[in-house]
């Protein structure tokens, strides 16, 4: 377990969640996918904060409360990253269905409603 | 110092069986035909994720993920896929050319991220120099209170000279360090982050309701229901 394991995680999850929002039909599997790339992300911030440390801190110097307390940002990007997943999911769900009422389907080819 | 960075090799084990479990589990939510199926693979792969999480000593996030994605996330979606009644056939890929064309696409950009990963020359914890930095950010230090000076001030020491059990990058008390961040340095994206929840969660609702217009067959409807 380095930052590089940690990074190639991310990077194959990253690539799964890609690969299924582009090739996907059916909206509620990309939204899937889409979660699966937040996560990804989730993945290197919380690796970066295991594995690296700010360049001030590690050149030595005086350190303040408020210094070391940066070292955690990425656990702070990651939980600011998961409530903003959470509202996506919600009004991402809510057009699906939406869609669903007016079409009758989840299929994306299907959604040109505003075509033309 | 670079003993005290070591991973153990039951923590190397378990982290990979963890990424594993994730990412076959991803794989799985974007190979199988039928949604249902798809969405309960995703709540597997959000739960190996918690067990990565935990490993790379970020319990709070852990904790996090398994409230918010396991227990909220992995729900609505089920939920999603019982109302809209199209699970097989929608889940296809586009067509042949689409999906090997998002094959490419992935793995460029995956490729992409394991180059830089690999190229960049990263601040390591093991490049700290002095004992007080890797004190501080282990959370054993002493503040040395300086005269005149204010308590985020005080310039923090290790708390006896070799630093003992001190590992930088795993916080003696994460979760409140995390606390006290999140409340001061990032106080305004804390708050803004309510605001964007509650907008959404509003914005969810709007969307759901029913139109309000009032058509004929719309009231009869209503009527009907309510007979019934």
């Amino acid at each position: 377990m380095t930052l590089e394991s940690v990074l190639l995680v991310s990077a194959v999850l990253f690539a799964t969640g890609l690969y299924g929002v582009l090739s996907r039909r059916s909206a509620v599997t990309v939204l899937m996918s889409l979660e699966i790339m937040f996560n990804a992300v989730v993945v290197a911030a919380v690796g970066f904060t295991r594995f690296t440390v700010p360049a001030g801190l590690a050149a030595g110097g005086a350190v303040t409360a408020p210094g070391a307390r940066l070292a955690l940002t990425g656990h702070a990007f990651a939980v600011f990253i998961i409530a903003v997943a959470a509202a996506e999911v919600a009004l991402g769900l809510a057009l699906i269905i939406t869609l669903y009422k007016y079409r009758q389907t989840a299929d994306l080819a299907q959604a040109n409603l505003m075509k033309n | 110092m670079s003993e005290l960075f070591e991973v153990s090799g039951v923590v190397n084990i378990m982290f990979w069986a963890a990424s594993a479990l994730a990412v076959s589990a991803a794989l799985a939510v974007v190979t199988v035909p039928n949604v249902f199926k798809a969405a309960l693979f995703l709540a597997l792969s959000f739960t190996g994720l918690a067990a990565v999480y935990f490993l790379l000593s970020a319990e709070f996030v852990g904790v996090v993920q398994i409230l918010v994605y396991v227990g909220a996330v992995s729900v609505l979606i089920v939920f999603a896929t019982m109302l809209v009644r199209d699970m097989g056939g929608a889940s296809r890929p586009v067509n042949k050319q689409v999906a090997t064309g998002a094959i490419i696409v992935a793995a460029l950009v995956a490729a992409g991220i394991v180059f830089v990963g690999y190229d960049t020359q990263w601040t390591r914890v093991e490049d700290i120099e002095s004992v007080d930095s890797a004190a501080a950010l282990a959370g054993t230090y002493r503040e040395v209170s300086l005269v005149g000076r204010s308590r985020e001030e005080a310039v923090l020491v290790a708390a006896d000279a070799s630093a003992n059990g001190a590992k930088p990058g795993v916080f003696a008390d994460g979760t409140g360090t995390l606390g006290t961040l999140l409340l001061r340095e990032y106080l305004l994206a804390f708050e803004v982050i309510g605001l964007v929840l509650t907008a959404a969660l509003i914005g969810a609702l709007a969307l759901m309701r029913e139109p309000r217009h009032d058509t004929e067959s719309a009231r009869t409807r209503r009527t009907d229901r309510g007979a019934a």
